[in-house]
């Protein structure tokens, strides 16, 4: 086989797949796992090989997702009882707090569990909601007070939010409804480049607040530092129906436009190749955590990683095996990602990107075609139309809509979309050298905005430019 | 003179023309109050509905809205000779605070 690791990466998604749906014995899996591994160890010269391989890959799969399953005897979910009186709770905060309808919303990792019956030492995650802005901060000790709550039903376009937060390890709702019952405890805890990042994005916030007003400064906001909470509805709307709410969310293409930006400023430095590659590499893992490290950031990071490495060692990175590397490097983290919308959008947009574009290419003849101009529409058509052939299905099934104007939008909004992060960036970078120039830079990008909303208002006007379906 | 390189060259130039661009909207802006107006005014509103016009298809896509609550909306805009400020929705039976809060974004007068 020429490239084994996508192959691979798929056997263990499948491994996945059955342990969420079918029940095994973890102990009898171990042996089986045992057994295959030391066939495998006899057959290591024979052609048999691969098959033991293929086995034991499908039982790592299931083995990993089964021991995410199990929870530890002292896991929040296995010691309350939600219908209990109001529990006390000491821990500390696992996520930039964000504010939204007059709440203050965050994770947060529990130590301590409390109330009339029990008082002990616990773990797990808990999304918090604090009525009101409160000045928080990643990593600040807190005890609260509160009722836990089981996640409800979150709307009609996301199928259940219990799954959306079990994605992410959570499994209660608790709500504080009064200041008193929040005791800020001075020590910090949490990773220190966390802490870095999202200080550095608070500060990046700032700066963009200052020089934006709505709705530019929501959607940079969105683009640039992945707060997409606090996009207004009506546009989030627009652009689902449209299908470019995707340059809303920090994904392959940002993290791909920020390492060009990267490359091109450390080549500006004047600094040799190696060094810039090897600076890059940090430069864009702190970008991720900038983001949250959501899935599709992940992704891409982990595939920009693997590609500037290759370029490092000179040899030729092959797509096929830095996707399946990402993937694995998600799925081992956490094998529940699998399930998640953002993880299935993101890897089929890719691939569809990677496989499906020069197979169409080909039959269309487009590279024979002697028309330049005319060679790069249909080019950046037919990406539009790959990566729309291959995520409508997911959309449709998800979100219940299927948008025929998406090639179209893509084909405009994408140019747009790319000219606003840089524009975006450069007026960050000016902040810091020329402040003076700040307004300029930030009249040009409100009226970039007006644009790119002003497409999609005018697209979904179109004739059979969206269809709810059910 | 400039020892640039083909590609800083590419960057000095976007700078410029973008430095250019903002610099020709706030000319703009200043020049002319009634195009300071229009601009927020459109910046604020594009992507929005108008209340006295949306039809019914449109308002049932609002997510909130259902069909009984788009034809209490429509009924509303006949009987009282259209919408004076978005703040009438709270008039309607069926839109509480908290659904008020969440379509009155969808809209705009103008």
């Amino acid at each position: 086989m020429k490239r084994p690791l996508p192959f691979l990466t798929l056997i263990f998604c499948l491994g996945i797949f059955f342990a969420f749906r079918i029940k095994f014995n973890l102990t009898l899996l171990y042996f089986l796992f045992i057994i295959f591994f030391i066939l495998s160890l006899f057959t290591l010269k024979k052609s048999f090989f691969d098959f033991f391989l293929f086995v034991l890959i499908f039982c790592l799969g299931i083995i990993l997702s089964k021991n995410t399953q199990i929870l530890p005897t002292n896991h929040i979910s296995k010691i309350i009882s939600y219908k209990d009186e109001p529990y006390i709770i000491k821990g500390s905060v696992a996520s930039q707090p964000e504010f939204k309808n007059n709440l203050t919303r965050f994770i947060f990792n529990v130590k301590e569990l409390e109330n009339k019956a029990i008082n002990q030492s616990t773990s797990g995650r808990l999304l918090v909601y604090l009525k009101g802005k409160k000045e928080l901060a990643y990593g600040q000790v807190l005890i609260l007070k509160g009722r836990l709550f089981r996640p409800f039903i979150f709307n009609r376009i996301n199928n259940r939010y219990s799954t959306y937060l079990s994605c992410r390890g959570i499994d209660f709702i608790l709500r504080v409804k009064n200041d008193l019952d929040i005791l800020r405890l001075g020590k910090k805890e949490g990773s220190l480049i966390i802490s870095f990042a999202l200080n550095l994005k608070n500060k990046i916030k700032r700066l963009i607040s200052y020089n934006l007003s709505f709705p530019a400064l929501n959607i940079l906001e969105a683009m640039l530092l992945g707060e997409r909470k606090s996009i207004p509805s009506f546009i989030n709307d627009l652009m689902i129906k449209t299908a470019t709410v995707h340059i809303l969310v920090v994904s392959g293409f940002h993290v791909g436009l920020v390492t060009f930006i990267i490359i091109l400023f450390l080549k500006m430095l004047r600094f040799n190749k190696w060094f810039n590659i090897c600076l890059s590499i940090p430069c864009l893992i702190l970008y991720c955590l900038i983001t949250g490290s959501s899935n599709p950031t992940l992704r891409a990071t982990v595939m920009a990683v693997v590609f500037l490495f290759g370029y490092l060692l000179k040899r030729e990175p092959d797509i096929y095996n830095s996707l399946s590397i990402a993937c694995l490097f998600i799925l081992i983290g956490n094998p529940r990602q699998l399930f998640d919308i953002g993880f299935q959008l993101s890897f089929a947009s890719v691939i569809s990107l990677v496989y499906l574009y020069p197979k169409i290419k080909a039959i269309l003849h487009i590279d024979n075609l002697k028309i330049k101009f005319l060679k790069i529409i249909l080019k950046s058509l037919l990406v539009s139309f790959s990566a729309w052939l291959g995520t409508s299905g997911l959309i449709a099934y998800y979100f219940k809509i299927f948008s025929p104007v998406a090639v179209l939008a893509n084909l405009l909004v994408i140019p747009l979309a790319s000219l606003i992060i840089f524009c975006g960036f450069s007026l960050i970078g000016i902040n810091f050298v020329f402040p003076i120039l700040s307004p300029l830079f930030a009249a040009s990008l409100e009226f970039l905005v007006f644009l790119l909303i002003g497409i999609n208002t005018f697209l979904l006007k179109l004739p059979y430019a969206y269809f709810r379906l059910g | 003179m400039f020892d640039f390189t083909y590609q800083e060259r590419k960057v000095i130039l976007f700078l410029i023309i973008v430095a250019l661009f903002g610099s020709l909207i706030n000319f703009l802006n200043k020049y002319s109050s009634k195009t300071e107006k229009n601009l927020s005014y459109l910046y604020q509103n594009l992507g929005k509905l108008n209340l006295n016009t949306v039809d019914e298809e449109t308002l049932i896509d609002i997510p909130g809205i259902g069909k009984i609550l788009a034809n209490r909306i429509i009924e509303y805009r006949h009987k009282n000779f259209y919408f004076k400020s978005i703040e009438e929705l709270k008039n309607i039976k069926g839109i509480t605070r908290l659904r008020y809060e969440k379509i009155k974004d969808y809209f705009y007068l103008p």
